[in-house]
């Protein structure tokens, strides 16, 4: 039984404090561009995006992605570490990182923007 | 190194190039890093008496063992200088990502040295620094300063990570009120923004790959994650993600001391009814946090009313209160402009409100001539108040002898009486006759009246001035440490009996052996060496007071009725418990205890 992780983005504050924990327990350091989940910030938008799936192959259906009337690019919302993308790869070697839904994020999240769900 | 990035960057403007420094374990351990380290490398690198213009000033900007760490409200850095409009030793906070983003490029510290010959930007990606051309940009106003340069980065993802603090028209014209701008505000009192100014410096790009390190991981988190869960939970911080600053309106009018019309009161009477409750519905869009706090005290904002349309952050407490009640005006859409201009031209709004409200009693009393001023300008003159905001960031008109701040203007038009400010800065929203401790407080911080500066407690008014001295004196010493660990005092000095809480994040994070005692004593150490630069500045016990309105002429109703702050009750005590001469000066017995000597 994984737990999902459930992101109600309306209640993100960016404070990065997911990006602070997750790093700090997989890494043992306090490096973001470790972190398996990022929050994008596009104007009033505060987005947290989870670390997914690798993939060797830019995808061919980018998509812009509508919230709340703005438009936003599709890939900085997407989950996937790809090869367009720097996020969600070790930023020195490149190794792929993947969430493996451990909780630390929710536990630090100080606004339950991130919350378990367990099915 | 634990906590600390362990580097310095120096750049020199003059000659283009750079350097980077280790960091000396023991000046970390003694100064600990912000406020406290960049004060000490100021002091021992300049000479406090040059012209704050001069290329022989620097502008250090520091952050702290804690910054970035996510230990609550762990996301701030300080800007350290000599003030263009002080002549004091400067140390102005700011808070949102550029602190974190530095320490994760490997920095604790930035020092700019020297005047670049030509408009430039700086650079930082961890080692690579460049001094890039920022000709097109001078001129611009802040957030297109940032597009621009964000912009300029080919790859978008890592202009995404990149954190840009810049100056805007205010900075390059040297407005002594002129800030330095970052994500949700500025750092903004004393001039800073003038100083990167006069080095022709628009603007800091900052963007890191690596990590901080922590010497005790397990506790570190252990610790910093009960602290965080306690901020969490406090009844405070829900009405703080809700209203932020704006809750401080309500107990500003309960205390009877917001400041109004230049001090002359302590209330405005259209602000009767009006509270945080009434900002939030008219402008709340959302709140924001800086790197790693809990709090989401920022506000994103929007006006809707057509004459002041816009959006932007805030306005904070000081910055409505500033720019409203102090210049007897009431309309939020009218104020919110006015600070969102202030932000575009990189001014600080406290000093901006206070000097304009001075302007503005001139003008009532006949002293100041309205061919000079191209408005009328009794207090309440809205319209004229927001374009004079605009005038004194571009320096037109009327606004350039703003430009120079409420003491200049007072002496200009013969009354320096109406100055209301302390050491040429002018004084905060939260008028001194209400509490005496206040009165101390502004008085006798180092970089001239501050509210961030011995302040703990607004709850009140305190008519007793027994007692103030050591409160104060505990008060400036505590939140010296909290600006050098990279913490917040807005957050810190409601709970003072929070230090243990401070030193177990800052021995787990950094691995050495701070106690409660050692930190206290780092503080005092900071307080002391700003006051040795401001001693040999040329500062002296005389500077150490208040204008003649606040300790003569009661101004407030309420409970702070027919008061003023008894400062000679208290300055005598006050300079003997920080172990000074009558003179205010330091004794030998007590540099030495403190290592300075």
């Amino acid at each position: 039984m994984v737990p999902k992780i459930k992101i109600d983005h309306t209640k993100c504050i960016a404070c990065f404090a997911c990006e602070i924990a997750c790093s700090l327990h997989h890494t043992g350091t306090i490096n973001p561009k470790r972190s398996r989940i990022r929050v994008f910030v596009d104007g009033d938008l505060s987005y947290p995006v989870i670390a997914g799936p690798h993939t060797d192959e830019e995808c061919k259906t980018k998509d812009i992605i509508t919230i709340d009337g703005k438009e936003y690019d599709g890939c900085a919302l997407c989950r996937a570490s790809c090869p367009v993308k720097p996020i969600f790869k070790e930023p020195d070697t490149g190794i792929p990182l993947t969430c493996d839904f451990c909780g630390q994020c929710v536990n630090w999240c100080p606004t339950e923007a991130l919350t378990i769900i367990k099915d | 190194m634990n906590g600390w990035a362990g580097r310095i960057l120096r750049v020199n403007l003059t000659r283009g190039d750079h350097s980077i420094e280790d960091l000396d374990p023991n000046l970390a351990r003694d100064f600990v890093g912000g406020r406290g380290l960049a004060s000490k490398f100021l002091f021992d690198e300049i000479d406090p008496r040059i012209d704050s213009f001069s290329p022989e000033n620097k502008l250090l900007i520091a952050t702290g063992p804690l910054t970035g760490t996510g230990a609550p409200s762990g996301g701030r850095t300080m800007v350290v200088t000599k003030s263009p409009l002080t002549g004091a030793i400067a140390c102005s906070n700011m808070g949102g990502y550029f602190g974190s983003e530095l320490k994760f490029a490997g920095y604790d510290m930035i020092i700019l040295e020297g005047k670049s010959p030509a408009p430039v930007y700086l650079s930082i990606t961890d080692d690579e620094v460049e001094i890039k051309p920022a000709q097109h940009i001078w001129g611009k106003r802040t957030r297109e300063t940032e597009e621009i340069i964000k912009a300029e980065i080919e790859d978008k993802w890592k202009a995404r990570e990149t954190q840009v603090i810049r100056i805007g028209p205010a900075g390059e014209n040297l407005v002594k009120l002129a800030s330095i701008i970052y994500s949700y505000g500025a750092a903004a009192r004393s001039g800073v923004g003038a100083v990167m100014g006069s080095k022709n410096l628009k603007a800091i790009a900052v963007r890191g790959t690596k990590g901080i390190t922590i010497a005790d991981g397990d506790g570190f988190k252990r610790e910093t994650k009960a602290s965080w869960d306690k901020v969490k939970g406090a009844k405070v911080t829900q009405r703080n993600l809700l209203y932020g600053t704006w809750d401080l309106i309500f107990m500003a009018k309960r205390l009877g001391g917001l400041s109004t019309k230049n001090y002359q009161a302590g209330e405005l009477e259209e602000l009767r009814d009006f509270d945080g409750r009434d900002v939030r519905k008219e402008l709340f869009v959302e709140s924001r946090s800086c790197f790693g706090c809990p709090r989401g005290t920022f506000k994103v904002t929007r006006v809707t009313a057509p004459e002041f349309q816009g959006e932007g952050m805030g306005p904070e407490f000081e910055s409505w209160a500033q720019l409203g009640a102090q210049c007897g005006i009431s309309n939020l859409a009218a104020v919110t402009k006015a600070s969102y201009l202030c932000d575009e031209l990189g001014m600080d709004t406290i000093s901006t409100g206070v000097t304009i409200a001075c302007a503005m009693e001139l003008y009532e009393r006949g002293y100041l001539p309205e061919k000079d001023v191209g408005y009328q300008l009794n207090f309440g003159s809205t319209k004229a108040m927001v374009e004079l905001v605009e005038k004194i960031g571009l320096r037109q008109g009327f606004g350039d002898t703003l430009a120079e701040g409420a003491y200049q203007l007072a002496e200009k038009y013969g009354h320096p009486e109406l100055f209301m400010g302390v050491k040429k800065q002018e004084m905060p929203a939260w008028h001194p006759q209400a509490r005496q401790d206040t009165g101390l407080a502004y008085a006798t911080a180092n970089c001239g009246a501050c509210h961030t500066r011995g302040i703990l407690n607004v709850m009140e008014v305190q008519r007793e001035t027994a007692g103030q001295a050591a409160g104060v004196k505990w008060g400036q010493d505590y939140i010296a440490i909290i600006d050098a660990t990279g913490l917040c005092w807005s957050l810190w000095i409601n709970q003072p009996e929070s230090l243990e809480e401070i030193v177990t994040m800052l021995v787990t994070a950094t691995g050495v052996r701070y106690n409660r005692e050692s930190l206290l004593l780092a503080g005092e150490r900071l307080w002391n060496l700003e006051r040795l630069f401001n001693l040999k500045a040329g500062f002296t016990t005389g500077d150490d007071t208040l204008p003649k309105r606040i300790l003569e002429n009661p101004c407030l109703k309420g409970a702070a009725e027919g008061q003023v702050v008894r400062l000679d009750e208290m300055l005598p005590e006050y300079y003997e418990l920080r172990g000074w001469d009558k003179n205010g000066v330091p004794t030998t017995e007590k540099l030495k205890q403190l290592g300075l000597f």
